[in-house]
């Protein structure tokens, strides 16, 4: 268990290695004012305004965010990331919550599952990035806080996968099992307590771990069109100061990075938890 | 008809079948007469198996005394009360040929399902799953996990489990029908001490003539298109049945008479689905 850990550690540092040799790799052999043809750029710049060093962003980590603070710029990203985490973590558990009741409503009323369907696959194509400031205008004026609004754009993401994974999995009992609670004369309610949601989890924990990152995705794009200062909101301004400080940015991106593992992380230890008793092709 | 004997059910008997039919798509194209008229009453602690080729409706006819599905004419009763009622009651236990134990729950609290769904307490579920436990002889399991069990354990477990309740009724529809041959003789000697053990009645449904012929005091032999009762014979082996049974001229002679009446069931449609071991 501790060396099947070690091992993974390993190999997650070893891929974080070629991803750098790759990046310092593009960084020495690629034209520096990007490749073009017909006029339409294929390949990125690799100037040091747009492909820093891998190094210098390590280092831009331990110099302030603004020049003559005492505090290093990780602690500031590191505090921006929490802020996104917990908007994230609440729209995660308002979009699990909402996608699951949505589920087995369509699952009770198949009339429902016809006619509602069509609109929640629509939601998704929403253009989040222009919904954003409406909504968050609206919770404005509603006197709730903006990270609120946030958080509700980020379970607008995620309801959607958990909500699709909890419908197929709702239908997988088998008939027997079925046939059984009917032999109970078991209400329509207890049989989806006792049977078709414990049936359903190994079809819901793919969907959690979507729209777990579904998450991550809608708070980030939320805060960068409401100007609620979490990671998002961080990213875009350091991107803005690219020119005298193009490492600063990506500073930005390593603490997103690191939310959104987390928030996979979490769902994995809720997989472990809820999993551990289940066969192992189950999983 | 004589050998039907159903002449005088009385309210005490477990199972009356009164003049049921059952057409599946009545009035479509696809049609189906499952069953015909049928008559049988089956007195408490009585043993019966349903046997007959496939299409037969034999397994209909338990899922009709079960009030899985409804007649589409006659009326059935179980323990005096009309079939759904009964199912509503939860006055017999059902065990398939899947043993369709919940992968989620132990094997203890599989047993516990029917409980719970009557709403019993806590302890008092767990002390007569722990009984049931040690009736199918698989009290070291009681944590374990149902796949970590054999086929033939899990079908104990899922025995259990329709047992749990103390129904006056056991419904079976060919529950070792996908266990070996070891395992299966092994399990219907157990299924006959449970039974003794616990005085209740049962319905076998089986496509196995020595399975039927071993434990049953009645064997109803079934005909296909439509579903019709031919001939009922007793057996009677008497309550002391094990190993050597199997190896009795009586044993065979029983075997060789429900052989016959299947055939006269099916001269006319050609012997299918039925296994002679």
């Amino acid at each position: 268990m501790i060396l099947r850990g070690l091992r993974r550690a390993a190999l997650f540092v070893l891929a974080l290695m070629i991803v750098a040799a790759a990046w310092e790799f593009y960084k020495a052999v690629g034209p520096e004012k990007g490749g073009e043809i017909l006029g339409v750029r294929i390949l990125p710049r690799s100037s040091e305004r747009a492909m820093p060093h891998t190094w210098e962003m390590g280092q831009r980590l331990f110099d302030p965010e603004v020049r003559g603070q005492d505090r290093p710029i990780w602690l500031a990203v590191l505090g921006y990331s929490w802020f996104t985490f917990r908007m994230a973590l609440v729209g995660f558990a308002l979009g699990c919550v909402f996608g699951m009741s949505l589920a087995v409503v369509m699952a009770r009323f198949s009339v429902v599952e016809r006619g509602l369907l069509p609109y929640v696959v629509a939601s998704q194509t929403v253009p989040l990035i222009a919904l954003a400031p409406q909504v968050a205008a609206l919770g404005g004026n509603w006197g709730l806080p903006k990270w609120m609004w946030v958080a509700a754009l980020g379970a607008f993401l995620a309801f959607f996968p958990v909500s699709v994974a909890t419908l197929k999995g709702l239908s997988t009992a088998p008939a027997a099992s079925l046939e059984l609670m009917d032999s109970y004369a078991a209400s329509w309610w207890t049989t989806l307590r006792k049977l078709r949601f414990p049936a359903a989890v190994p079809y819901i924990i793919p969907g959690m771990k979507l729209g777990a990152t579904a998450a991550v995705i809608g708070v980030i794009v939320s805060e960068v069109s409401t100007g609620v200062r979490g990671v998002g909101f961080a990213a875009l301004t350091y991107a803005q100061k690219a020119t005298s400080d193009p490492a600063q940015v990506y500073t930005a991106v390593f603490g997103a990075a690191l939310l959104g593992l987390s928030m996979f992380g979490l769902v994995v230890a809720i997989e472990l938890l809820v999993m551990r008793n289940r066969p192992a092709e189950a999983s | 008809m004589t050998t039907r004997g159903v002449s005088h059910p009385v309210a005490s008997d477990a199972v009356v079948v009164d003049r049921v039919s059952m057409t599946f798509n009545e009035g479509k194209s696809n049609e189906v007469r499952a069953l015909c008229d049928l008559e049988l009453v089956i007195r408490p602690a009585d043993f019966v198996s349903l046997i007959g080729p496939s299409g037969c409706g034999k397994s209909t006819l338990l899922r009709l005394i079960a009030s899985l599905i409804s007649p589409t004419s006659g009326s059935l009763l179980v323990n005096g009360k009309s079939a759904s009622q009964a199912r509503v009651e939860q006055d017999y236990g059902m065990a398939f040929q899947q043993s369709g134990l919940f992968e989620w729950r132990t094997v203890q609290k599989n047993i516990e399902l029917p409980l719970e769904l009557k709403g019993w307490g806590k302890s008092k579920r767990h002390q007569r799953s722990t009984e049931m436990l040690e009736l199918v002889q698989l009290s070291d399991f009681a944590s374990n996990m149902p796949w970590e069990l054999s086929g033939g354990m899990q079908q104990r477990v899922a025995i259990a489990r329709s047992l749990a309740a103390h129904p006056p009724l056991l419904l079976m529809d060919e529950p070792f029908g996908a266990l070996d041959e070891m395992t299966r003789e092994h399990m219907q000697a157990e299924l006959l001490r449970i039974c003794a053990a616990s005085e209740t009645t049962v319905v076998f449904v089986t496509h196995s003539i020595p399975e039927a012929v071993y434990l049953s005091n009645r064997v109803v032999v079934m005909s296909p298109r439509p579903g019709r009762i031919t001939e009922i014979i007793d057996v009677n082996l008497g309550s002391d049945r094990d190993e050597d049974t199997r190896e009795e001229a009586t044993f065979y002679g029983k075997i060789t008479e429900v052989r016959e009446a299947l055939r006269g069931a099916e001269a006319a449609d050609g012997p299918r689905g039925i296994e002679d071991r």
